[in-house]
This record gives structure tokens, sequence and C-alpha cells, in this order.
């Protein structure tokens, strides 16, 4: 019965500056099951950030359609609707400067209470206190304290407060671990796991680390350079990975045991550095540091193909091996 | 639910106490600013129990006594008299009156008005309004203070409350570019981003998540420009344009003795020292807040 | 612990350091000793807050010593006790044998000057500490050589550019060519890929490994990521609240932690082999202004026995070039 909660179609996002165009997204599909957590991985350039702006109203699209259960939502939060600005929401990367440093732990939560839940001050505050209590911070403690008094991962733990205090149905999580210690990381993942299976969530989960995307996504979905180049569900991606953007990122992880040393690819290693957005290089936007790239690569840019159940690539290497998804036509 | 919200009224309370008290370890960590506290505080005391601590408060009324005109400082008169006979130490402390209440109504007035004006061209910034905003604070600015207080006190009857407009509209700006400088680099800021995401009014947004964010550098501002303000309406009443004779404005009362230097040097040194005084007092207190909102790196 | 070369080139011993602020003292570095032989590349790995970059500054000596305080402990670079040298001995030994990259590159670099420029002042300013003069060839010729040792592809173009105009990974790239074209002996890297995208780290941690071996220089790479580690030294410190826990040769601690922070420690990390992530460890780390007594982890730790909180444990042998600082290993 799951149903694509999200759905991105043909969606590009390009920013006119003085030096050029701007192509931060150029043409992205993909949608996500409700329930599921979408892992969308890239490195800075890649347009994941972007993206999740996209969702959240920061910017509208250039082209293309985002559907948030079926409706099209394809602009700035200012005309989008309350019901929508409930439903959907945004965890930032770095918590200090997601809390107003000005404001008391207690005043940041009962913004979006005050705004989205009708009734008094005495019920805000207290379910401002159930709030803490969800995300395991004692309310007696916590409340009158502010952001400069405590922890990044408690910081971040209020952030993930807020974003739920409005009930929502989709959460957009932009890194949301990677300014945090690791041994911090694991109380925070393993909360909004909890909270994701209690409160039938939908996570949209951004990140550069792959070790943290293969124990919390269901799907992942890797970008460069404004395109997608490879959805899979995790286990199908860590065992099967095809594009050679995804292997080199494979590769570069810093890992600490042997054994998973072995499940890194070996034979390509990093190299060269991502263009910039404006001079987006012709054909395929990874061509100039892929070590298996052919002519062919450097003139004409892939389509997305089917190379297994719901895994798809974008690379000539793979045009061959099977069908075309959608109505694209391969050249 | 009563007892819950006593209790939340307390522990808001509290915090904000060990803020005073953190405020207060900061301040105190430069002696000169806890000097200039303590002159300032003298200087509001006596300014308010002025009529009961000085010797001859009659005389800051209209008072003549020849008999004991022009005295030297003396066990009697501190400051010594002036030409018809008044006690220049009497007149001195009603005239901090004008000179304390002068500073508090120009920024009164000029502190929310530029602050708003600031919020709202800051938060707006590339925006039509804030194109129109910036480009008045600019022609404003342009003017030198002194020269703009005159023009406008001149085209209007000279008298106290002529005069503090006239030094209100010299000071908004100021409030304007500041709170405008903090207001647009704050405006990408996650948390506020966070707000107008969940749909938070304008007006939140301005005043509770952008302004709180700007207390520091106002109230710094506003400690320092009690000095100038202080000697800006002093500059007008020395030229005859503010506080008028009789009233002991210390402006005035400088302008007065000016003629009598240096024979009856008194006169003037006097109200000139104590324009000195306080405004020393209040840049060395702005000097301390400055310290309490500074960031300290560990 | 003996290092594994002949001659110490830096040895830390039982440093203590503190800040004086407001709500009172901050008791940081409890005791921090560290050895590194010549040759020698050592990690010393701890979370935010644990003292790492304390550690690192009061080497340098550039805390700011109004706030902070020593309160005990030597340096000793090469028997010298840097915390005794005069100012100007320490400049000379800034100039001459140490060198330092640090986190964010954008922030080490001058954004008003090119990078030829700084570059340049960097060469002719260490070279001028041991004495010698290059013409204005010569210096050029070496800040190019350095560049380009660092992988970049067009270092001329480089040296004209400014900060501001090139990438993350090029600019950590220049404070590496900085940092090595001096004849520095000992280099500090304070997480010089934590801002890098992961790609681009692997890149560059692999670039400063073959330099770093081709000029024999010795390194102490601070960090807080357990993978950066891994490759790059022979020997690992783990450094929590201000103390040093754990010891021993990289490819040991990793095979088998001793120390229940780093066996914690580990545990968190993300594995790509997909066990699902650990809950980290429970707690916080301490508050420095009453920090617990004895072992600073006891409130932590699921092993605390009660001489832990009485007793600070002492580094105790657990092994052959091994050591920990717990009672589960003994020194009672």
């Amino acid at each position: 019965m799951a149903q694509a909660i999200l759905e991105v179609d043909g969606f590009k996002k390009h920013f006119p500056t003085k030096r050029g165009t701007v192509k931060a997204v150029d043409g992205i599909d993909f949608s996500v099951e409700s329930g599921a957590t979408l892992g969308l991985v890239g490195e800075s350039g890649s347009g994941k950030t972007t993206t999740a702006q996209c969702i959240i109203g920061i910017y509208p699209p250039t082209a293309g359609r985002i559907a948030f259960r079926g409706q099209d939502i394809s602009r700035r939060f200012e005309a989008r609707s309350r019901e929508l600005k409930r439903s959907i929401r945004i965890v930032f990367q770095d918590p200090g400067s997601s809390l107003n440093p000005k404001r008391s732990i207690k005043q940041i939560l009962s913004v979006p209470l005050a705004v989205h839940r009708q009734g008094s001050a005495k019920e805000r505050l207290t379910l401002v206190r159930e709030l803490l209590e969800m995300v395991e911070l004692p309310p007696d403690e916590y409340m009158y304290k502010y952001p400069s008094g405590i922890g990044g991962g408690e910081k971040q733990m209020v952030a993930i407060a807020r974003a739920l205090a409005t009930d929502p149905a989709l959460v957009l999580l932009d890194e949301p671990t990677s300014a945090l210690d690791v041994s911090v990381q694991g109380k925070i993942i393993n909360l909004l796991i909890r909270l994701r299976r209690e409160l039938g969530l939908t996570y949209l989960f951004i990140t550069h680390d792959l070790s943290l995307m293969r124990n919390v996504a269901s799907e992942v979905a890797i970008m460069y350079l404004g395109r997608l180049c490879e959805i899979a569900p995790t286990v199908e991606f860590f065992q099967n990975p095809a594009h050679p953007y995804t292997r080199m990122l494979l590769s570069s992880i810093p890992v600490v045991s042997v054994e998973e040393k072995a499940l890194k690819p070996s034979k390509i290693t990093s190299r060269g550095e991502i263009p910039s957005p404006v001079n987006v290089p012709p054909g395929c936007g990874f061509h100039s540091r892929c070590p298996e790239h052919s002519e062919h690569c450097s003139r004409i840019d892939p389509q997305m193909v089917e190379i297994g159940p719901a895994h798809v690539v974008r690379c000539h290497r793979f045009e061959g091996v099977a069908v075309a998804t959608g109505a694209e036509e391969t050249d | 639910m009563k007892a819950e919200r006593r209790a939340d009224l307390l522990a808001t309370l509290a915090q904000r106490r060990r803020a005073l008290a953190k405020g207060w370890y900061k301040f105190s960590r430069n002696p000169l600013s806890v000097l200039g506290l303590v002159v300032l505080t003298i200087v509001v005391l006596a300014a308010i129990l002025a009529p009961f601590i000085t010797p001859y408060p009659e005389h800051a009324r209209p008072y003549t006594n020849f008999k004991a005109a022009s005295l030297p400082p003396s066990a009697a008169h501190f400051f010594g008299t002036d030409r018809i006979g008044r006690d220049i130490f009497s007149r001195v402390i009603f005239g901090y009156r004008f000179s304390l209440m002068i500073g508090a109504v120009v920024l009164g007035l000029s502190v929310p008005l530029g602050v708003v004006l600031g919020l709202i061209a800051g938060y707006r910034n590339g925006s039509l309004i804030e194109v129109v905003i910036m480009r008045i604070t600019d022609i404003f600015l342009a003017v030198p203070p002194l020269v703009l207080a005159l023009a406008i006190t001149a085209m209007l009857t000279p008298n106290l409350t002529n005069q503090m407009m006239a030094i209100a509209m010299v000071f908004w700006p100021w409030y304007t570019r500041l709170v405008f400088a903090v207001a647009s680099s704050l405006r990408n800021e996650f948390f506020v981003r966070d707000a107008e995401l969940t749909g938070a009014s304008r007006a939140h947004i301005l005043f509770r998540e952008i302004l709180p964010n700007c207390f520091a550098p106002i109230m710094t501002k506003m400690t320092l420009d009690m000095g100038i303000v202080i000697l800006l309406g002093a500059s007008l009443s020395f030229i005859g344009l503010g506080v008028q004779p009789p009233k002991p404005g210390l402006g005035t009362m400088v302008a007065e003795g000016a003629k009598r230097l240096p024979g009856e040097w008194w006169s003037t040194i006097f109200p000139a020292l104590a324009i000195v005084i306080v405004i020393l007092a209040f840049n060395l207190v702005g000097d301390g807040i400055r310290d309490v909102f500074a960031v300290e790196e560990v | 612990m003996t290092p594994l070369t002949d001659s110490t080139l830096l040895s830390i011993d039982d440093l203590h350091v503190g800040f004086r602020v407001f709500e009172g003292f901050l008791d940081v570095l409890n005791g921090v000793s560290l050895e590194l032989g010549e040759g020698e590349r050592v990690g010393l790995v701890g979370e935010t807050g644990c003292g790492k970059t304390t550690t690192v500054k009061s080497i340098l000596r550039v805390l700011p010593t109004p706030p902070a305080r020593i309160t005990g402990g030597r340096i000793l670079y090469r028997g010298k006790d840097i915390l005794r040298l005069s100012r100007r001995a320490m400049r000379h030994l800034r100039r001459v044998e140490l060198t330092a990259i640090f986190q964010d590159p954008l922030t080490s670099l001058n954004p008003v000057f090119t990078i030829g420029t700084q570059l340049r002042d960097v060469v002719r300013d260490s070279l001028a500490g041991s004495g010698t003069k290059l013409t204005h060839r010569e210096v050029e010729a070496r800040c190019v050589k350095a560049l380009a040792e660092t992988g970049m592809a067009d270092p001329e173009r480089i040296m004209g550019s400014y900060p501001i105009q090139l990438s993350g990974g090029m600019r950590q790239r220049v404070c590496i060519a900085e940092a090595l074209s001096t004849t520095a002996q000992l280099l500090l890297a304070d997480e010089p890929t934590t801002n890098l995208d992961v790609t681009i780290q692997d890149q560059i941690l692999r670039k400063l490994d073959e330099l770093v071996d081709e000029k024999n220089v010795t390194v102490l790479i601070i960090t807080h990521s357990l993978g950066v580690v891994m490759d790059l030294t022979q020997r690992l410190y783990i450094m929590y609240a201000g103390t040093m826990v754990e010891e021993g040769k990289t490819q040991e601690v990793f095979a088998k932690p001793l120390h229940p922070y780093s066996q914690g420690l580990m545990q968190s990390v993300p594995r790509l082999t997909g066990e699902g992530v650990s809950e980290g460890i429970p707690g916080r780390i301490p508050n420095y202004l009453d920090p617990p007594s004895g072992c600073r982890f006891h409130p932590r730790c699921e092993h605390a026995m009660p001489v832990c909180e009485e007793h600070k444990p002492p580094m105790l042998e657990a092994g052959i070039d091994r050591r920990v600082a717990c009672f589960l290993y003994g020194g009672e």
C-alpha cells in the first residue's frame, strides 16, 4: 500500500549570476514512498542541498515539477498553504546556526506550536515539555537554557523536536549529524529511526557519509554536478555499485576495519576535482574525472537505464545492458 | 495549570538573574567602567534629588541678588555665583536635569524609529522599500549633525522641545544603518529561514528573531550616544538655540560665563567641567557595556 | 612509551592547562603526555572538547594566556623545554622547526594577498631563520615546486590567484605546500581534511602520505575521524576530556581497543558492512568546571569500579608498545 509521497519530475534549478548561469540542479527524477528513508548522497556542488531547498520551498524550481501526495508544490514557501508548511519540515545542517542564540529552548520550540496549533500559552507549555521528552531531553533542565549552553548533539535534538512539532509527514534532514562527533551521532540517528517508526514519517536524508547511509537508508540516490548518477535500494546499491562516480566515492571513504576495506572497490581511486557548475562540460558531467570514459562520453549525455530491480544508472557503459526507463530515447 | 505557569515564570526569572550576574562580572573587570558607573549614578541621583540636596534650589528659577553677584568659589557657594547672584553649584545640578532629560527623550524617540526602519530595510534587502529607506537615511547622514540640528531648530522657535526634536532627527539614521547591517546579515541564517518556513509572521521574525540579536550593538551605541546627545544639546544651548535663559541649561551657562573669562572663570569652567564629567562617565560605561556583550573565545 | 625510532623529537610531559572564565576555572588538560620520535607518523584522536586543539596550541605556544594558564608540565623539543623559551627563541623555533596545518584553509590563508605572495613570504621567512638567502628566481622556483608536489595541475596560475578563487581542496593543498616548503621537521596537522569532500580528502591524505615520506618529516595528526588515522599513522593516542587514555600501534589499537572509551568510540562508527548504528556512548563530555574525580571517564563507563572515582589511573603497560590509562588493566 506504499504510495509515493514525494515525486520529483524533470526538476531543474538554475541560478543566473554575473559569471554565467549556475546549473545547481539540471534535470533529476525520483520518487519517495511513504515511510521510506531516501538517502540523497553527493559532495559539494552536487546539488543535493539545492534540491532540498526547493522541496521545502526556499526557492521555486526553474523547470520541472515537485509533487507532494500528488499535488504540485513547485513554488516558494510564501505561496504555499499553511497545511503544506506543516507537513513538510526540515532539519538543517549546522546546529550552531539553526537555533536563534538569543532565544531560549522553550521560546524556540514555541514558534511552530504558536503558528500551527490553536491553544493557549499554557497548552503550548505542556506541548513543549512533551516535545523535549520525545527527544529524550529532560524538560526541566533544558527548557530555559540557551543554545550556547548546550552541546552540538543536544542542539540538533532540539532542531529535530522543532521540526516534528507540527506533526509533519515528510522530514528533510540536511546532513543532520555531519557537524557532530561520532559518539553523539549514534544517539541522534537512533532517535530519528525510532521516531520515523513511531510517527509514521518519511525521510529525505541528505549526506555525504556513505557508511551512515548503509545503516539508515532504505534507498540511496547519488548526485553529481546537478544530475543523478544512480539510484538503488540500499543493499543492492552496496553490493553492486555501478556508476564510476559511485565507485570512486565508495573507494574514498575512510573506514576503520579490515572487513570494510575488503568491501571497498579497489581498482578505482579518486582523482580530479568537480568542475564549476557554471562551466559544465558537455556530455556526461563526470567524464573529466572518470577513469573509464570514452570519447563518446565527452559528447553525449547519458540517460537513466534500469539495470536491476529498482536500480537505475546514468552511464554510457550500461546502455547496452538494459532498456531505458521512461519515455527517454537512448542515443 | 496555574502552578505550571508560575513555575515557568520563576524559571525564566532565574535565568535572567543569572545572565545579569554574568553581565556584571564582565562589566566589573574594567575598573574604569565601574568608575564611570559610579559617577553616572551620582549624577543621576543628584539630578533627581536636586530640589532636596542643593543649597539654593530657588536659584534655578528666576532670581536675582546683586549683592551676592560674581563671588568666587567659597564654602557658601561651592562654584561661586554668576553675575546676577545665582549659586552656580545649584544651577549646575539642576542643569544636569536638562541634560539627562534631553538624552532620554532624544534616544527614546530616535532609537525606536531608527531600529524599526533598519529592521524592515535589512530584512527586505534588495527590495524597493529597502532602497527608499536607506537612501533617505543616507541623505540625513550626509549632513553634519550640528548643522542639521541647527537648521531644524532655526526653522522652529528655539526652545527645549524643538531642540530635542531636532537632535532626534539627527540620531535616528545611525540606528537604522546599524540595525540594517545586522538584519541583512541575519536574513539568511538558518534560524530565520526556519521561522519563515514554519510560517511565522513578518512581525515575529523582525521583532522576535532578528531584533534580539541586535540588542548588543544597540545598547552599546545608546550608552555612547548619550554623551554625544548631551554635547549636541549643550552646543545648541551655547549658541542660544536650546535651553533659554534664565533656565539653567549647562550649555547656556557656559555661554553666559564665557563672556567673563578669564576674570570670573568659575561661571564658565564649572558648567563646562560638569558637561565633560557626565559625557566621560557615559563613555566609560559604554566601554563596559561593550565588554559585557563581547563574545569570549575559549 | 618509547617511540618507534631512536631519537625523541617532541615530548609532552604531564601537561596541565586551564582557562579562567566567569564561572570559575576550566581544568582542561589534566596531565597530558605524548612522545614523538623523529620520522614518526602519530595520530591524536579525540572528540570535540577533549582538549586536542589546546594541546596543539600549547606546543606552538599560541594559547591566549590571559584566559589560558599552563599550570604544570613541560614540552620538550629536542630536549629543550618550549614553555620556558624566550619569545625570540620561540619565534625562531616556529620559523625553522615547527609547522602546522589547520582545519579551515579559508581562515588560514590571508584573503587579500595572492597565493604567490603568501607562499613566497613563508619560504623566505623560513630560510631567513636558518640563515640562507635565495634570489627571487630561486624562491619562485621553490614555491612552484612546492605547489606542484601537492598534485596541483597548474601551479603558476595558482601562484597568481587569491584564496577565494580556489576550491577548498586546492586551498588545503596550498596550506600543505606552505607547511612542507619550510625547513620544518615537525608538522602538526589539526583536522587537515575535515571540511573537505570525501573524494578530495582521500586525494589529499594520500598526497600528504607521499610527501611526508619523501621529506622525512615527523607528523602529528590531530583528528576526530578514526578512518583518517587508520591508514596514515603508525602510532595512535586516544584522548578523552583532557587526558590520554590509550596509546599503541595504530593497527593494534584498531584491532583490539582496550580502554572502554576507545571501545565505545570504535563501536560508534557506522560500518560499511551494515550492522546498524550503535547507540553511541551514553552521557556527555564532562564539564571542565567540575570534572569527575579520578578517571574522567568513570561516570560514562560500564565497567567503573570504586577505585576509578578515587584515583586517576596512570598509563599502564598492557603489552608491547601498548599502554592504557585504566584500572581494568592493573595498577591498584
